[in-house]
């Protein structure tokens, strides 16, 4: 992808503030707004804010090209097609089946299984073919480092985990199971070949360093995120612990309990009405 | 007839899970007698920042939560201000241990780049873990549904 960046006569880190920071913290805005509120104009405003926030993080390789950040929307923006097109794939597969509620007519089963199969054997062009996103001709993004070997790692620990899952907890789903660790066998195979066979951009060796670097990642991203929400439940904890206890209230006089049973009697045996 | 099944225990899970990492670095091992390119000074760097990154997000994340926790009980502020101190205790502590040195330090060269080095890093991470998950979702509920429709009763033959 040949970069032009276009000048606006701004500061670099105030340009990549308004030209990228914004957007990214735009999208899950939007994505809130759109989820959180029942009103229409609301849900649209929500849906609006995303998709401007999206468009402008794929467009900052052009708008903030100082910033190295802006590398992250370049490889949004290369890796957005394929990912598209398997989600969609799966979509048109999984409601075309036997579904009780939505279900899609039956041709567009093939249809998902094309998407899938083109988004798949895009996802691996960009790895072992000319597709692999490029910053500039042979400088290949960062990013795509990170985000390859993280997804093939996670599918095929993903699929292993619930193909053994349907095997425990299902009813007779040998043969689901068996698909789902089609899958996982796929993504092996995938991590497999990109250890030993180089790309014509990346080498085997460089996919092998990256891997346990995304090995390292994926640890690291775990025991934060479990940690803070151990601190979470600490602090709800807390206080909820220190809270005062509910105010008891006094038993219910004679007269009450009086009124109480009138009204009883007065809604039993229906029959009258 | 009656099949079967394997019982469902954690520990079945997690290998598992960990089964194809366990799988290709038994192959690298019995192949290259070690684990190639496998740089543990670079791996741990990854993993420290990694930590760091993903508590201060996800806390930044939960503090939010925290607020919406508090709608139906007049907004305490005890647990709003408790969630935003150990936010700030995470962006403190990754400050300060990237600023030790060269230790956190990647290829950046100032403080303030290795921090945003390590949001951007951490978001193409959390990016890709998620599309695994739609992916592995995905595939599972289309192998249910392209079953043929099963009975949820069995019917006694007379």
């Amino acid at each position: 992808m040949n970069i032009r960046p276009f000048d606006i006569g701004m500061d670099e880190m105030y340009q990549a503030l308004l030209l990228f920071w914004i957007p990214v913290a735009v999208v899950p805005l939007g994505i809130w707004v759109f989820l959180s509120f029942a009103n229409h104009k609301e849900k649209n405003i929500g849906k609006f804010l995303a998709f401007v926030g999206f468009t402008m993080v794929c467009l900052s390789p052009w708008t903030v090209p100082s910033s190295p950040s802006s590398a992250a929307g370049h490889l949004l923006g290369a890796i957005v097609g394929p990912i598209v097109l398997i989600l969609i794939g799966l979509y048109l597969i999984s409601f075309s089946g036997n579904v009780p509620v939505g279900r899609l007519p039956k041709s567009d089963r093939k249809l998902g299984v094309f998407m899938n199969l083109a988004g798949f054997i895009w996802l691996v062009g960009m790895h072992w073919w000319i597709l692999t996103p490029q910053l500039s001709k042979g400088d290949v993004n960062p990013y795509w480092y990170v985000f390859w070997p993280t997804l093939l790692l996670f599918i095929a620990s993903l699929s292993s985990f619930s193909a053994i899952a349907l095997l425990t907890i299902g009813v007779d789903r040998k043969k689901e199971a068996n698909s789902i660790f089609m899958l996982s066998g796929l993504s092996f195979l995938l991590l497999f070949l990109g250890l030993n066979v180089d790309g014509p951009l990346i080498t085997a060796e460089l996919f092998r360093e990256h891997l346990w670097l995304s090995v390292a990642d994926l640890a690291g991203l775990l025991v934060g995120s479990l940690l803070s929400i151990l601190v979470f439940a600490i602090v709800i904890f807390v206080y909820e612990r220190n809270l005062p206890p509910p105010q008891t209230i006094s038993p219910p006089t004679k007269d009450e309990l009086e009124k109480v049973a009138d009204i009883v009697s007065n809604h039993l045996g229906g029959e009258q009405e | 007839m009656i099949e079967k099944k394997l019982v469902f225990t954690w520990r079945l899970m997690i290998l598992a899970f960990i089964l194809p990492l366990l799988l290709i670095l038994a192959i690298d091992i019995s192949i290259s007698s070690g684990i190639q390119g496998f740089d543990s000074e670079m791996a741990f760097t990854r993993f420290a920042n990694a930590t760091l990154t993903a508590y201060t997000l996800c806390s930044l994340v939960l503090l939010g939560n925290l607020f919406f926790y508090g709608e139906s009980r007049n907004r305490p502020l005890a647990p709003l201000v408790g969630m935003f101190c150990a936010t700030i205790l995470g962006i403190v502590a990754t400050i300060f241990f990237i600023d030790q040195g060269p230790m956190l330090l990647e290829d950046n060269g100032s403080v303030r780049a290795q921090a945003i080095y390590n949001i951007v890093h951490m978001l193409v991470s959390a990016g890709a873990v998620l599309v695994a998950l739609g992916v592995s979702l995905g595939v599972t509920f289309s192998a249910i549904t392209s079953q043929k429709q099963r009975s949820d009763f069995l019917f006694e033959e007379e």
